[in-house]
């Protein structure tokens, strides 16, 4: 019997939990626990980049959805299911049909990502090398610094690369990250103008909305 | 138990990843609520988003074998970031889809179909 | 001035003044005045001026030649004027002139056709008097048996007249004889037009019909008769013509000139005679003239009594000179069976207007008899007293019918006292036609009204051939003898009929009136022409018999001894006939067959002393043959028209039957093909852009179905086509060379 690994411990924790709140979302009927569990579900995500080494990009995950994202869901759900909580059921044949994707789906997936022995996994000899980037020549230890300076143009990683193929792939991601920026702002101002309430709606059949109902988005 | 002797692999993620993903697509195909639907696109994301992170890690790998490094891990920010700003964006379109129905289910607008 | 140049010039005027009435007419006759009674004006002005003009020609040729008592017998001949006014074309030696050739003969018809048409159009006033307003024929029913009503044809009647008047008088003075032909068609024309001219009449647009078509078998005959002239001579030109059959080199004695052969010449002869048979309605084409009656009174009188028919027996004398003896026997053949034929039937018809018609045929066959057995002169003057008396007696017929309302003698009866100038002026043109007169008695020579001394001329001439030719010649006199005596009959019957005795029809006779002045007025002028047409002018030798005699034909004096084919027959001199012993006897016959004649009608009709239907039934089969005109018309009718009629019937069978069956059939194939066509198009071309088309919507509306609506269902296949895909990329994609 070996050394329990821990790594892989952690591992099959988060990932249990992950994939088992997920099927939870997907199997809950009612909204709100549907978004407990999808809360529940991100959170080992975030743990599950913890393992992978990306330490920055789980606080990420945990701040942004798990705080953010989910607390618009809830604003969500609270905003349009007034009343009493009305289930929405799904009929059965949908549901068959759903599973019947999903699993050919997941098939098609699990041997796309068990076929590559490359991704097996690191051999015995080489776990002891917990961290093969570190090294003295990097600028900066941690994933957030070498993150901040691809985002600013620098790619930290591919300085050293000796492989001039590889080395010429990419540069830095500044401006995608000013795009993104720009197009965060617009994409809030959408929002903001199409969540903003109407005084009047066009239209038989539709409920007037009432004044209450005219809540701005939080953002 | 080898897994939990044995080192963790990409595919380990990988899998997770699709199972995550295909949580994400089922929930999309069966709620009639918009808010699942919602609900679906984050967990498909975020299947998604485990893979770019496991593939630029460089722990979950064989030495000497290059990823995308870096890459993987940009990539997933701008994931997170887009997913958030698409969040605030379906939900203002849900809300005025519920202003226009008066419902949140989505089998209601069909006003489109052929 | 010189008369070779005036008097074609008067002439020529005189000819073109009624085709400038016509011309006007044509444009503005129904403009002039109410209904257009002015044009009866214009026209009659017209042929006035004219008639003027041509006595002025006359006067003008009686200054150069005037007539000696010594020039009688070919002693003075004057020279002919010809020559050429208008060249319309040349086709190599082919010249087509409007030319002129004057002679006396062409002076002297002018005047005749001028005077007697003058006449008449002052006499077609009253008559046509009724077509002024709108005329209801009853003759012409409606196919509801109501009579029709048209509109009056006044203007056209004299704007036909006028074309008439110019036609006539440009086949006299035509130059040459494609101008002639061209003007005989003219007039044939013309008496189409009139015949035909109560149109609506069925049986007057079939005599309109059957004169055309019969005129058209002579001029068939006249068309051989121009080839063979034109293949023979060259030309068309009378001078020409005459130069060249009689040189002056041979004495002007008929000889065949070259390029000419002698049955050529014959041809020709017999061929330009075939014309004149057609026109002058002789055996066997005469059935024309009779219908032709079917015309207004006026148009019979003018066309078909003076002027136009007797345009074959002018032809006859202007292109006497190129006859030979055996063409002349031809026309005395013809015309002999013709005045017989005319005469017997005329003696039994009881219309009044037939029987002046066959009167016409009989004196017509006289003239032609005359001419064939070469008695030119007594031809040519029975022509002219012909033309005036016979007008008049057309004319007092008109009045009588235009009086009566009827062309029936047996309804007629006792008009003399109601129509005193009309029994008078007819009971002249009577006289005039059957020759009255007092024949030579001792010392004397014999005096009496026109009609005498032509006839007088004609018999002589006769008993002169049948001296001359004791075999057959005595046929031709005896034969006009009997004619000359069935004309005294018949005319004295028809003024009996008409005039003497009790009416027999109480309504037409209280109908009947005293015409107006305007038809009395010509009666009285033309019965002074049937008096002294034939006349000299008192103790002057100027008159129509040495005018004519100056025209004679040069070389046509002296008799001929026989042709080349017929050797026998001798054409004996004409002067020889007014020998003493000969014309006495010619007269004293004549004189006793017309009295006979005379006599003969006065017992059957005038006193009433026999009883005609005692003579119908004692001749019956004659009677029947004459009352049915020798069955000419059924005879044609069986001859010719029933084969034609069965032949087209034929034809229209094979047409019907066979072309039409071949041209339908083609259609039907054609349409047949087209249905197949149009089946193919349907079932195979159609049918697949339909199907297509009809494919293509359902796979619309099938696919329609998958557009739901639903959000999940989107889903659902965007997850399929995922794994689709993924499955598609494992079993082809090759990671070795895709990768590179």
């Amino acid at each position: 019997m070996d050394a329990i690994n821990w790594h892989g411990c952690f591992f099959l924790l988060f990932a249990a939990v992950a994939c088992g709140f997920a099927v939870a979302v997907v199997v809950a009927g009612n909204i709100v626990r549907m978004a407990c569990c999808l809360v529940v579900s991100l959170a080992a995500v975030a743990g599950l980049f913890f393992l992978a080494g990306a330490e920055f990009l789980g606080a990420a995950q945990l701040m942004v959805y798990v705080g953010g994202t989910m607390v618009l869901l809830i604003f969500g759900v609270m905003l349009t299911a007034r009343g009493p909580l009305v289930s929405m059921k799904t009929g059965g044949g949908q549901w068959v049909l759903a599973l019947v994707i999903g699993v050919a789906l997941f098939a098609v997936l699990l041997q796309a990502a068990t076929s590559s022995s490359a991704w097996d996994g690191p051999r015995e000899n080489n776990l002891v090398r917990h961290d093969p980037v570190q090294s003295e020549e990097s600028v900066t230890q941690d994933a957030a610094g070498q993150l901040g300076l691809g985002l600013l143009g620098v790619r930290e990683d591919k300085i050293r690369q000796e492989n001039k193929v590889l080395r010429g792939g990419m540069s830095g991601y500044l401006l995608a990250f000013e795009i993104i920026s720009v197009h965060l702002v617009v994409v809030l101002v959408g929002a903001a103008y199409l969540a903003r309430a109407r005084r009047r709606v066009q239209g038989s059949g539709v409920r007037t909305p009432s004044p209450e109902s005219r809540t701005p988005i939080p953002e | 138990m080898s897994l939990f002797t044995e080192p963790i692999g990409l595919s380990h993620f990988l899998v997770v990843g699709a199972v995550l993903f295909v949580c994400g697509v089922i929930c999309m195909a069966t709620k009639r609520n918009v808010l699942g639907v919602l609900m679906g696109i984050e967990l498909v994301l975020n299947g998604a988003n485990l893979n770019f992170v496991a593939f630029g890690s460089s722990v979950l790998r064989p030495a000497g074998t290059e990823g995308i490094g870096m890459d993987g891990q940009m990539i997933a920010l701008f994931v997170i970031v887009l997913a958030a700003a698409e969040a605030a964006v379906a939900l203002a379109i849900a809300l005025s889809y519920y202003h226009a129905h008066a419902t949140v289910d989505v089998d209601r607008g069909d006003e489109l179909k052929g | 001035m010189d008369i070779n140049s005036i008097i074609p010039l008067l002439l020529a005027l005189a000819w073109l003044l009624p085709l400038g009435s016509f011309a006007l007419i044509f444009l503005f006759g129904p403009r002039m005045g109410r209904a257009g009674r002015y044009s009866a004006y214009l026209a009659t002005g017209a042929i006035v001026v004219s008639c003027v003009l041509s006595f002025a020609a006359l006067g003008f040729w009686l200054t150069e030649h005037y007539p000696h008592a010594a020039a009688g017998h070919g002693g003075h001949v004057a020279q002919p004027i010809s020559g050429e006014w208008y060249t319309l074309a040349e086709f190599g030696r082919l010249r087509l002139t409007i030319g002129y050739y004057i002679d006396s003969l062409t002076l002297a018809m002018f005047c005749m056709v001028t005077l007697v048409a003058s006449c008449i159009h002052v006499y077609s006033f009253g008559y046509m008097h009724e077509e002024l307003s709108d005329v209801t024929d009853p003759l012409a029913p409606l196919s509801n048996g109501q009579p029709l009503r048209r509109r009056g044809r006044y203007c056209r009647f004299f704007q036909y007249f006028s074309l008439f008047c110019f036609s006539m008088l440009g086949l006299v003075v035509a130059g040459n004889l494609a101008m002639v032909f061209v003007f005989w068609e003219l007039v044939g024309i013309c008496s189409y037009l009139l015949i035909g001219f109560y149109r609506e009449r069925r049986s007057a647009s079939n005599a309109g019909n059957k004169a055309f078509i019969v005129n058209r078998v002579g001029d068939f005959g006249m068309i051989v008769g121009l080839m063979a002239i034109w293949t023979g001579l060259g030309t068309f030109s009378f001078a020409e013509i005459f130069s060249q059959v009689r040189p002056i080199a041979a004495g002007h004695q008929l000889q065949t000139p070259e390029g000419l052969s002698y049955g050529l010449l014959v041809l020709a002869g017999l061929g330009i005679f075939c014309g004149c048979v057609g026109k002058s309605a002789q055996f066997p084409l005469h059935v024309w003239l009779p219908d032709a009656m079917e015309g207004p009174t006026p148009v019979s009188a003018l066309i078909h009594a003076a002027t136009m028919v007797a345009a074959g027996v002018y032809l006859v004398g202007r292109f006497f000179p190129v006859f030979t003896p055996e063409v002349l026997l031809v026309i005395a053949v013809v015309g002999c069976i013709t005045l017989f034929l005319a005469a017997t039937i005329a003696i039994t018809a009881t219309d009044i207007k037939r029987v002046l018609a066959y009167s016409t045929v009989s004196q017509l066959g006289f003239m032609m008899l005359a001419l064939g057995l070469g008695g030119w002169l007594a031809g040519m003057l029975h022509l002219f007293t012909h033309a005036c008396f016979k007008s008049l007696l057309f004319l007092c017929s008109g009045s009588v019918i235009h009086a009566c309302g009827t062309n029936e003698m047996p309804e007629m009866g006792g008009l003399r006292r109601k129509m005193p100038i009309t029994s008078i002026t007819m009971l002249i043109g009577c006289l005039a036609i059957a020759g009255a007169g007092i024949p030579t008695l001792i010392g004397m020579s014999g005096f009496g009204l026109s009609g005498f001394h032509s006839k007088d001329y004609i018999m002589a001439q006769g008993l002169l051939f049948s001296t001359a030719n004791p075999g057959f010649g005595p046929i031709f006199f005896y034969a006009a003898l009997i004619g000359a005596g069935m004309t005294s009959f018949y005319m004295f019957r028809l003024w009996y009929m008409t005039f003497a005795g009790r009416p027999r029809d109480e309504h037409v006779h209280s109908h009947a009136h005293e015409s107006p002045l305007s038809m009395t007025g010509p009666l009285m002028v033309l019965a002074v022409l049937a008096v002294v047409a034939a006349w000299n002018l008192p103790f002057t030798e100027l008159g129509l018999k040495p005018l004519l005699e100056q025209a004679r034909p040069v070389g046509t004096v002296e008799g001929v001894a026989g042709g080349m084919l017929l050797p026998n027959v001798a054409m004996p001199a004409e002067h020889l006939a007014h020998e003493y012993a000969n014309s006495v006897k010619a007269e004293w016959s004549a004189f006793a067959v017309a009295l006979l004649g005379f006599l003969l009608a006065t017992a059957f009709y005038g006193l009433r002393k026999l009883d005609p239907a005692d003579a119908r039934r004692t001749f019956s089969p004659l009677y029947k043959l004459f009352v049915h005109k020798w069955w000419f018309d059924e005879l044609y009718a069986l001859l010719l028209i029933r084969p034609v009629l069965r032949i087209s019937n034929w034809v229209e069978a094979i047409d019907k039957r066979v072309i039409d069956w071949l041209a339908d059939n083609s259609a039907r194939a054609v349409a047949a093909v087209a249905r197949l066509d149009d089946w193919i198009d349907r079932i195979f071309v159609d049918n697949t852009v339909n199907l297509l088309a009809r494919w293509t919507y359902s796979t619309g509306l099938w696919l329609r179905r998958l557009q739901t609506g639903n959000v999940r269902q989107y889903v659902m296949w965007l997850g399929a086509g995922l794994v689709g895909l993924f499955v598609l990329m494992n079993l082809y994609w090759n990671y070795a060379t895709a990768g590179g």
